[in-house]
């Protein structure tokens, strides 16, 4: 098992595929949540006073006296004329929704592999020689000439011990990391509705397009 | 992202008892009312406790919004957060509500 071969079987196309597709997909329900919201707050309707006037009017009080002479205060009376209200949704009162996007995504992959292998060779020779003699008096046709009669035993023995090891290690360790920004950005210029209004108030009216 | 300003569109007929009720609940995860609507309220609250809040069962939808300051009423929009915001804080530096960490 070679070490190339692991890294190349990390699946780096399978990961990186994996990832953009889930931010695509979580995109696509970021932007399906701020159309709901921008429809939301299209529906969403307030009364909106565009203008109050204030008017302020003499209204003298009872007069007091100071010091013996009578001073009349001058009072001020206020009334208030708030101009009809007028339905306006949220969306044209100025509250847009919140779009968010994937800026920046590091897929990080770190490997770490090993590999030892321990060969290890002893022998033992052990080696033993033993004579062992035995003689024995009388007996058998050598005796009857007056000869002693025995026998003569050798043992020979020998041990070889070999002793052969050979120890092979494999690790590997990974870890991946996938990261990726979320940040918010400005509405998609076709997302959003332009506004024109016309002031009809002055003369000549007065066109504004906001985006 | 900390604080993040979200339209929550109420589930049901609208009524005082369950407006008040969903006010009660962003306040007590730590938001801030920002204006209520007959739709649901506009809130200000961590994102952290924007999940929590989604699965209240008064809660229909929640979407994050902004400001356009271009708007024909955004700052019209603005004083009014601003003063419903400063109420809720007021009333929160006295020690009368405290919203929850």
């Amino acid at each position: 098992m070679g070490i190339g071969k692991d890294l190349l079987d990390v699946p780096f196309g399978d990961m990186i595929f994996s990832m953009a597709n889930a931010i695509a997909n979580s995109q696509r329900k970021l932007d399906a949540a701020s159309l709901r919201t921008l429809k939301t707050l299209a529906g969403t309707k307030f009364d909106f006073i565009p203008e109050v006037t204030e008017v302020l009017s003499p209204k003298p009080l009872d007069p007091i006296t100071v010091g013996g002479s009578t001073i009349t205060p001058t009072g001020v009376d206020v009334k208030v004329f708030p101009s009809p209200p007028i339905k306006l949704t949220l969306l044209q009162a100025g509250l847009v929704p919140q779009f968010y996007q994937f800026t920046e995504s590091i897929i990080e992959v770190k490997i770490s592999l090993s590999s030892k292998l321990d060969i290890s060779h002893s022998s033992e020779v052990d080696i033993g020689l033993e004579i062992d003699t035995k003689v024995e008096a009388g007996g058998g046709l050598l005796s009857f000439f007056g000869g002693p009669s025995g026998s003569v035993s050798t043992s020979f023995s020998s041990h070889v011990n070999i002793k052969n090891s050979v120890t092979y290690s494999y690790s590997a360790e990974g870890s991946s990391l996938l990261r990726t920004t979320l940040k918010p950005v400005p509405p998609p210029v076709r997302f959003m509705p332009r506004f024109i209004t016309i002031n009809a108030l002055v003369s000549p009216p007065t066109v504004n397009t906001s985006e | 992202m900390g604080l993040q300003t979200y339209i929550i569109t109420q589930i049901g007929e609208y009524s005082l008892d369950s407006s008040r009720e969903l006010q009660l609940f962003v306040r007590r995860l730590g938001g801030y009312i920002l204006m209520v609507t007959r739709t649901g309220p506009i809130i200000l609250i961590d994102d952290s406790q924007a999940h929590a809040l989604a699965g209240h069962p008064l809660v229909g939808f929640m979407g994050p919004v902004t400001l356009n300051p271009r708007g024909v009423a955004a700052d019209i929009l603005q004083r009014i957060f601003a003063e419903n915001l400063s109420k809720q804080l007021e009333v929160e530096m006295s020690g009368d509500a405290k919203p929850a960490p």
